[in-house]
Order: C-alpha cells, then structure tokens, then sequence
C-alpha cells in the first residue's frame, strides 16, 4: 500500500481495495442523503418563521389601509377632526405632493453627481479616490437622522432658508448619495475590461470610452442602485422629520414648508383622535404601493435590458 | 554563424516585399520583470505574420506591444524599437489614438459592444474618430461588412444587437469594426479560440482574402492554423527564466519543414508545448 504504483501487488489486494471503497462511498451518501432531507426541512421551517411577520405585516396593512382610500384620499388637504366631526381627517394631497418634490429635487442632485463620483471612483486609482470610497462607505450605514440633523444646521438655521421642501431634499439627497456613488463604482467596475480595450484599440480616447462603451453597458446596475437611492428615501422620516416643517397646503416651491407621507405617518400616530390614529394605514399603503411600483418598474426595465444584451 | 544563417534562409526580407512593421529588441515587462524579449523580426506587407509557441512564451504580449495596449496596464513597460512605416510607435511623432486607428486589433473572445446594434458596432471606430456624416457611415458600414463575409447575412438585421449574433459571426463583425478604420495592420490575437470549426475555417479563409489589403499578425495555439494560413511565423519559447524570447523566425514554411533551431522542430513537430 505504501507505494502505490507497484505492479508486482497481487490481484486481490486490489479487489479488497475497491470493494472498500464501494462500501464507504455508499455509507456517506447514505448519510448525506439524510442529512440533505433534514437540511431541506429546516430551510423549510426557516423561510415558514421568516414568512410570517411579513405576511401579517402585509395582512394589517391592506386589511387596515384600503377602508381609507378613496379618491378624496388623494385630491384633498388633511383637516383636524372635530367634536362635531370626529371623523373628518381629509386627505393627504400635500403629503403626496411633499414626497414627490422632496424625491424629485433630492434626485436632480444625488443622481448625476452620485453617478459621476461613481464613475471616478471605478476609473482611477488616485488617493482622493480611494477617500471619496472611504467616506462614502462609511455614510451609507450613517444614522438617517444625521442628515437631518446636518441639513437642519446647514440649511434651516445657518443658510436662513427655514423649513422647506429644499432643505428635506437636501438632506435627502445626502442619503441618496452613497448608495448611488457605491452602486455605480460596483456596476462600472463589473463592466468586462474586453469592452474597453476594444474601445481603445479602435483609436477611442479614453474618456470617450468611459462615456460610449462603459457608461451605457453599465447602465442596467447604475439604474437599479438609483431606484433602489429613491426608493429609500421616498419613504424615509427621519432625515425630513426636522427640515421640511410639516406644511399644510399643496406646494411644489421649493422654498415652502412641505409635508410627506412618511412623516404624516409619524405625526398622525401620535394623534388623539382614533380617525387620525386610522388614516395612519392608508398613507402606509400608498406609501408601499408607491415604493414597490418604483422598485418593480426598475426590475422590469432592467430585465428587458438584460434580455436584449443576451 | 550568423553568415550560415542568412545563406539557409529560404527568403530573405527583400524577397518578402515592403515592411509594413519593424521589431528591434523589443522586451515587455511588468514590474521589472520580463515577459518577453529578444524581439527582433520585420512584418511584410501583405503577408499574414503568425506568432506561434507554448502558453508563456510571451505570444499576447508581444503583439500587444504593437498596437500600445500595454499603455494601460501600470507597470509595463516595452523597451526596444518598434516601428510603423519607419516610424517609432513609442517615441515618434504618431499619437497613441493616431497609432491604433492604423493598427487595429481582433481579440481572443468576440467583444462587440453589448449595448449597440451591428451598424453601431462597425461604425464606432469612425465614430469615435469624429466620422459623423451619416452617407459615408453607411458605405463604410457595408464595405466593412462585406470584406469581412458578414454582410450578406446581416444586411437586412444591421439595428438588431451585436449580442443576437452567434460566436463566429460575432467575431466577423469585431473584425468588420476593426477593418472599417481602414488600418495598415490587423492584430488578431487567437481570433478562433473561442470558436467551432466551421467558424474558424471562415475565419481562416477571410484572413487569406484580407491579406491583399491589410497586414495580418496573429497569435495562434494553433500550429495547424500557422501552417495553413500565415506566409511569415515567429517562434517564441519561454526561457529558463520564465521570460518569453524569440528563437526563430523565418517563412512559415522554413519553420515548418526545415527550422534552424531544434527547438523550433521539436515543438511544430509536437514533441512539447
């Protein structure tokens, strides 16, 4: 056995060989066959007890939250309830309007400088490089309420703009900043280096190769970070919970007081009245039908994309 | 020695014809250490130049050296001279943009643009150069095609994506691209190895058609490949250093049948590599 390219070993020794070998190669995959149906059955269970809270989540949400939808849910102002009206909370028009502006100016901002600070990071090696990652790692898992608490000080007291759909968007795109910066450098990075050569070696400067070949092939991970950006901060309080001050009229300016959806949800919670305390269900659906349209439609653009590359 | 050697030569360069590149002394290396070296050799007009030898011998290397591609790697650095019409491509008066739209380059994997239809992906050489002019485009785009025997299949298709292509006419098409610049010199660096052979024998039958307009070099694996359709080969091995150097070169049919190195015989007669 010690050498085992021996010819002189006899026959059998060989024969005694493989039939021990048979005998345990049969005795572990008889074990890892049970062992496999005991894992199937945990993972079973595990997705069962994972299930559930979202399920009831879900169940609550849509059991709660369409009673309050109607249409008028939509196109007028919240009211304070009364004595004589106890049930008259209104609608959440200029939360809604609040949580588009809020998004949409956020986004003019973080998207094209995240995607460019992305692309620089992907394309060179420098030191700056290599701090702008630093930082913006670190500010991706940076409490929310940092930014509001930064854009309050900035914005609302040291700028002198006051409470304003500028100063949530501004605090906003701050949070939308890292994940579009980091989603960018990844989907850039991911583009195959035999693209780019091909670029280069057709006469193509490098800068024209970056923004003809590397950008658009990167296009499909750049649009689903920045959804994935939005997405966040569509339904985030924290940040705007201090800036945007809570206004009660339906105004696109940027330099109103707004409200959004997130944040009538905080602040209907605490409410006295239980009309309020149960209108808090409908703003969370159509908060979540908001955020989950937003996610799907990018999840279908970008298959399409994919398909059409393959 | 050296006088025997140039009596045996069964061509010498100016049986050849012109020189479309010259190699001096080229050497490759990367962080000071060398890949390949001792490259001395000229590539004649119009002839098909194969580098053949054993994976490590600095086959990639070296034609990546020709058309600056190395440029982009940190740390490598090519030392030597190599010329273009006479002219240095390191340190002469020929811009590295300037330098690859009259070098071009085919690659081992087909690498069209994944985002841009066939028509685009011929046509981003000239547009990447400033070529806007939709009619000349347009002719460009079918010369480019048809030189490279993909047109016919793809004349009523030129929007749809690269990507819908198969392997072979993908490769056709990277090969149309580079053609559309009109360069002096075509790299192909093992063009076929991604490919079936029915691929490959297209391939292999358009590079003796392209020879007419277009000086060929390619890296191949394939001695059989070598022997069919290049007129000039280059046999490189790897030193006991690990570093690639050239041992012979010659006329592919010297190299084949009656090389001046052993080596050289050994490895076209598969006894290694």
């Amino acid at each position: 056995m010690s050498n085992l390219i021996d010819l002189e070993e006899p026959k059998d020794t060989g024969h005694d060989m493989r039939a021990e070998i048979r005998r345990t190669s049969e005795r572990v995959r008889a074990r890892r066959v049970a062992t496999s149906r005991i894992m199937v059955v945990l993972c079973s269970v595990a997705l069962l007890v994972a299930a559930v809270p979202l399920v009831l989540l879900m169940y609550q949400l849509f059991k709660q939250g369409l009673g309050q939808i109607n249409w008028k849910f939509f196109t007028t102002l919240p009211t304070t309830p009364t004595l004589i009206d106890p049930t008259g909370t209104g609608g959440i028009s200029n939360d809604i309007i609040g949580t588009i502006a809020l998004t949409v100016y956020a986004s003019i901002v973080a998207i094209p400088l995240g995607v460019l600070v992305g692309v620089y990071l992907a394309e060179t090696d420098s030191k700056l490089a290599t701090t702008l990652r630093v930082v913006s790692q670190t500010m991706a898992g940076a409490p929310s309420i940092l930014m509001g608490l930064f854009a309050f000080s900035l914005i609302v007291h040291d700028l002198n703009v006051g409470f304003s759909s500028i100063a949530g968007a501004f605090a906003l795109a701050v949070l939308m900043l890292p994940v579009i910066i980091i989603s960018t450098e990844i989907a850039v990075r991911n583009v195959p280096l035999t693209l780019r050569e091909a670029g280069l070696a057709l006469g193509a400067k490098s800068h024209k190769v970056s923004l003809g070949i590397v950008l658009p092939s990167a296009l499909t991970g750049i649009v689903t970070g920045v959804i994935l950006a939005i997405s966040r901060a569509v339904g985030e309080t924290a940040p705007v919970l201090l800036v945007i001050g809570g206004g009660y009229t339906n105004s696109w300016k940027p330099f109103d007081p707004v409200s959004s959806m997130p944040l009538a949800i905080f602040e209907n919670a605490k409410s006295e009245w239980p009309s309020q305390r149960a209108q808090v269900w409908g703003i969370a659906l159509v908060l979540v039908i908001f955020v989950f349209i937003l996610s799907l439609t990018a999840r279908i653009w970008a298959s399409r994309k994919q398909q059409v590359r393959n | 020695m050296t006088e025997i050697k140039t009596e045996v030569q069964s061509s010498s360069p100016a049986e050849r014809g012109p020189i479309a590149m010259q190699l001096h002394d080229v050497a490759v290396s990367f962080h000071g250490r060398v890949a390949v070296r001792d490259c001395t050799f000229d590539v004649a007009k119009n002839r098909v130049t194969s580098l053949i030898g054993p994976s490590g011998s600095g086959k990639t290397t070296l034609l990546r050296a020709l058309n600056r591609l190395h440029d982009l790697t940190p740390g490598a650095k090519v030392s030597g001279k190599i010329t273009l019409e006479g002219t240095d491509i390191y340190r002469g008066n020929l811009t590295v943009t300037e330098l690859r739209t009259r070098v071009g380059m085919v690659f081992q994997r087909p690498n069209p643009f994944p985002t841009m239809s066939i028509y685009d992906n011929v046509v981003s050489g000239l547009r990447f150069n400033g070529v806007k002019k939709k009619s000349l485009l347009d002719e460009s785009a079918e010369a480019s095609l048809r030189s490279a025997a993909l047109w016919d299949s793809v004349s009523s298709r030129l929007k749809v994506a690269a990507s819908n292509l198969s392997g072979g006419e993908q490769q056709r098409l990277c090969i149309a691209r580079a053609l559309a610049l009109d360069p002096e010199v075509l790299l192909m660096d093992e063009p076929t190895s991604a490919l079936d052979p029915i691929a490959t024998l297209h391939i292999e039958e358009l590079m003796k058609d392209l020879k007419s307009r277009v000086t060929v070099i390619i890296v191949t694996h394939n001695m059989q490949q070598a022997a069919r359709i290049s007129d000039d080969c280059a046999f490189l091995l790897m030193g006991e250093d690990r570093a690639g150097e050239l041992i012979e070169f010659d006329t592919t049919e010297k190299i084949f049948n009656n090389p001046d190195d052993s080596r050289t015989l050994d490895y076209t007669l598969g006894r290694f590599g």
